[in-house]
């Protein structure tokens, strides 16, 4: 005890003067990657666990190493001096970058990351000071230059009875979720022909931004070899350059968004390329390195796709009656052939820049953070009531319900002799038909993203020169001019017909946002639809009877739009909704909490607790088989069993504590609470009668 | 219908970013692949000149760090020459582009080599990096060993403790020695592959 007391006292001191004086003779200040020593708690009680982080701080252009740190470059390694009762567990890394350099691969950190050690400490450890020290040597490398760097750092513990409560440090929420994720299941990979092959288990519906394997094991894989990955329903498949040592097992981290990923095992199979491509490699960085005629060759190669793509955008149902209309203006606009090509010129300028113009709000929108690529935007139901109010609007102009006083003034600026005028209304028309394709298009958006920047455009601005592609036609092929009708009493109608396939886009939307929200959350969005819709009917009337009522319209029309965006649920209000109608299900639960958990279990009702992720195939199997059924909702219901969900589909800190301490880095985790009793941890694989069991 | 094409395009530009810059690497078992090089007087160096011998082939560049860990120490010296007096050709061979870490001409080479006390055969200027790439030679130390019948037989690091300490030598098992011995003595090398450590050969990209 007198020894401990010591050593503590010694460590203090250590601690206490200037780093220089650290036994390595290292400054810290001049570490190029320094380290330091964080502790979760300072406080710990004897039998339970602390998490340390070191947390690295690069300097600018240098980096740190992942685990394995690729082709080149070296692993953080741990040098523990622990009192006596207390182990270390193995190093917790963050989801790593690539850094590819002239085909040499590292597995890297670029900014400021933690490394997570958790500290057993056991019960029979005496409260008082916990003195720790742990030499630590890790690489720290520019694209230059590599420096091996070694620091030993101290923290000092606080061992406290039982009962004294123990405050967290927050910071530690942020480290943990920038680690990746256990998968709940175990992907097959496949060594043949010096091809790799890895199918994992992932749920089609989880997004996947710019995919790449982190492989754990060396020889396994050629790491600078491009990672090709497919899509086949609910796995995705990763094939890559074998380096030809076999293995039993492997695993690694698959990362599918930055700071976002799944840690996962994988033991050896059949794995076939199935299903479709999702990118080609990972670094599409190299792609503007330069004038190679090749990439020169395919990025037209892509920009004619794009081309073709804004042609067929004008086939989409909410596009085409827009723009079939503004053909036939054109095409009215008047015989002389001069006048006529210099407007669809123009037309063409007003279109493309709109395009290119929305395709840069994007790429900004998307650089400036929020690390959400455009699918995931779409996929907030808000962004699909906007989009179902815009394509309502436009279906009753077209039906005659009202005018839009926004196309009066495009034409009256179109009507504004020159190619001013015209290159208002191309404006126009692509502002209005670019966010109505997008629900169409978000795969493509998406795509656009894993792009390098100018690339992007570039593809943007060919969607655009496709949108305006057939005026184009039109004004400089004299043939297809003098094909069109001429205009008359049945534009009127054709005009009319034309409502109904925006009409049915705005069901297909209904539709979406139905599966998005559920049908309470639903039908409140329509009520605000039919909100908007009779505004724009009461303006309308007026239009009819001659009265201004613009001013009174909008800003109604804002509040309507702006009351529904507000009213309905963001994406955390979805997941409750979904925990909400959990108890709708076979076997109804709550939310679970810590809170919760100890309520029940001071009223001595028996509980079942189990942690569960939409990604997580084993959990959703489970839930199948066993949780989810009528034998075991009966058996509950018997024995007044209560039932507590913790869904960590998105990163929880709550649950991923909770999770840590119940020694699972992941889930599926079930747990069985008898009244007054330990907590019983149920198998992964679960049976109806592993749950009956429990009660009877 | 327009997924098809954009997704086409898309897959077509990212596939072309990914063009391997490596060439495929060589496989132990296989006949090496033969080369001409400068060494640091300006004489052209073969490698298939030295079929019937054993050679072995060291990456270098005199800035990273781990490979001065093997140099300060002398370990590398002693390697060389104990390769030597088995009737072993070494080869240096220093892949760093002009303008990067390690970069040396000619004289700059001879300097180093007689200050180090290097026992190398020759010291080889790859400065293209030609063949770097065609070894995939990744770090510097990168070692590779091709017997006397000009097939490869070991392609790793130099040992198996991959740290920048000097003390960490002494209890490590230097692969080069071990395989050497093991032709010697005319038995397969028992670790024909391991991970090589140490700094990036610094490639002109």
């Amino acid at each position: 005890m007198f020894a401990t007391m010591l050593a503590a006292i010694i460590f203090a001191l250590l601690t206490a003067v200037s780093p220089a004086v650290a036994q390595t003779g290292l400054d810290r200040r001049e570490l190029n990657v320094p380290a330091t020593l964080v502790a979760e708690s300072q406080q710990v009680q004897p039998g339970q666990s602390v998490t340390l982080a070191f947390v690295m701080n690069p300097k600018p252009t240098w980096h740190g190493y992942w685990e394995n740190p690729g082709d080149a470059g070296i692993g953080m390694s741990f040098d523990w001096k622990l009192p006596d009762g207390v182990t270390a567990g193995d190093a917790q890394y963050p989801v790593p970058d690539t850094l590819l350099i002239s085909g040499i691969m590292n597995y890297i950190y670029k900014g400021d990351y933690a490394v997570l050690v958790n500290l057993a400490v056991s019960d029979q450890v005496k409260p008082g000071p916990l003195p720790i020290s742990v030499k630590s040597e890790w690489l720290a490398c520019t694209d230059e230059v590599c420096v091996p760097e070694q620091d030993e750092l101290f923290i000092n513990l606080q061992v406290v009875d039982k009962d004294v409560g123990v405050s967290p440090n927050n910071a530690f929420n942020a480290y943990r979720e920038a680690l990746p994720r256990p998968l709940g299941s175990t992907a097959t990979f496949m060594v043949k022909d010096d091809l790799f092959r890895l199918s994992i288990p992932l749920p089609a519906d989880v997004d996947v931004e710019a995919p790449y394997f982190f492989i754990k094991e060396d020889g396994i894989v050629d790491y600078g070899a491009p990672q090709k990955v497919n899509r086949d329903g609910d796995s995705l498949i990763i094939e890559t350059a074998a380096r030809g040592d076999a293995l039993q097992n492997i695993s690694g981290v698959l990362k599918i968004a930055s700071n976002m990923g799944f840690s996962l095992d994988a033991s050896g199979g059949e794995v076939e390329m199935s299903g479709v491509p999702l990118s080609g490699g990972a670094d599409s960085g190299n792609f503007t390195g330069g004038g190679d005629q090749s990439k020169a060759s395919l990025l037209f190669i892509a920009l004619g796709g794009a081309i073709v793509g804004g042609l067929l955008l004008n086939l989409m149902p909410c596009v085409f009656p827009i723009l079939s209309l503004k053909a036939i203006s054109l095409a009215k606009a008047g015989g002389d052939e001069t006048v006529v090509r210099r407007d669809a010129l123009a037309y063409t300028a007003g279109v493309v820049v709109v395009a290119t113009a929305l395709g840069a709000l994007l790429l900004g929108l998307r650089a400036s953070g929020a690390a959400v690529g455009w699918a995931f935007q779409l996929q907030d139901p808000r962004i699909i009531f906007l989009l179902l109010a815009l394509v309502t609007a436009i279906g009753f102009n077209l039906a005659g319900l009202f005018e839009l006083p926004n196309v009066n003034f495009g034409n009256r600026l179109a009507q504004k002799d020159g190619p001013a005028g015209s290159f208002w209304t191309g404006a126009l028309a692509a502002f209005v038909a670019t966010p109505c394709t997008g629900p169409f298009m978000a795969a493509a958006l998406g795509a656009t993203i894993i792009l390098p920047p100018i690339a992007a455009l570039i593809i943007f601005a060919g969607l655009g020169v496709g949108l305006a592609l057939p005026f184009l036609l039109i004004a400089f092929v004299p043939a297809i001019r003098s094909r069109l009708p001429k205009p008359g009493a049945w534009l009127d109608s054709f005009r009319k017909a034309m409502a109904i396939p925006m009409f049915l886009t705005a069901i297909g939307l209904i539709w979406l946002l139905g599966r998005q929200i559920g049908t309470d959350a639903l039908g409140l969005s329509l009520i605000f639809l039919l909100l908007v819709t009779l505004i724009l009917w009461w303006f309308g009337g007026g239009q009819m009877k001659g009265l201004s009522r613009g001013t009174w319209a909008t800003s109604a029309l804002i509040a309507a739009i702006f009351g529904g965006v507000l009213f309905l649920p963001n994406a955390e209000a979805m997941n409750e909704q979904k925990v909400a109608s959990a108890s709708s299900t076979t076997l109804p639960s709550e939310a679970f909490s810590e809170t919760r958990l100890s309520e029940l279990r001071a009223s001595n009702r028996p509980v079942f607790a189990y942690f569960t992720a939409d990604w997580c195939i084993t959990c959703k199997a489970n839930e199948a088989a066993a949780v989810q059924r009528q034998e075991t909702a009966d058996a509950f219901a018997n024995a007044n069993v209560a039932v507590l969900m913790g869904d960590w589909t998105r990163p929880d800190p709550e649950i991923s504590k909770f999770l840590e301490k119940h020694g699972r880095a992941g889930v599926p985790l079930y747990l069985y609470y008898a009244p007054g009793e330990e907590p019983v941890i149920l198998p992964q694989i679960l049976t109806i009668s592993t749950l009956t069991d429990l009660v009877t | 219908m327009f997924y098809k094409f954009a997704m086409i395009s898309i897959a077509a530009v990212a596939a072309m970013s990914a063009a391997t810059p490596l060439a495929a690497a060589q496989k132990n078992g296989a006949i090496a692949q033969d080369f001409k090089l400068t060494d640091m007087y300006g004489k052209t160096v073969q490698l298939s000149d030295f079929r019937g011998k054993t050679v072995v082939m060291e990456w270098h560049n005199p800035g990273c760090p781990f490979v001065v860990k093997h140099y300060d120490s002398g370990n590398m010296q002693a390697t060389q020459a104990a390769a030597r007096k088995q009737g072993a050709v070494w080869l240096t061979i220093n892949s760093g582009a002009q303008g990067k870490q390690g970069y040396m001409k000619g004289p700059a080479a001879q300097k180093l080599s007689k200050d180090q006390g290097m026992n190398a055969d020759h010291y080889l200027l790859d400065v293209k990096g030609v063949v770097g790439k065609a070894y995939a030679a990744k770090t510097t130390p990168h070692m590779y060993i091709v017997d006397g019948a000009g097939k490869l037989v070991y392609q790793g690091g130099i040992d198996d403790k991959p740290t920048a300490n000097k003390a960490d030598i002494k209890s490590a098992r230097n692969h080069v020695t071990a395989a050497l011995g093991e032709l010697k003595a005319g038995k397969s090398v028992s670790v024909a592959q391991s991970r090589p450590y140490g700094c990036s050969v610094k490639y002109a990209s």
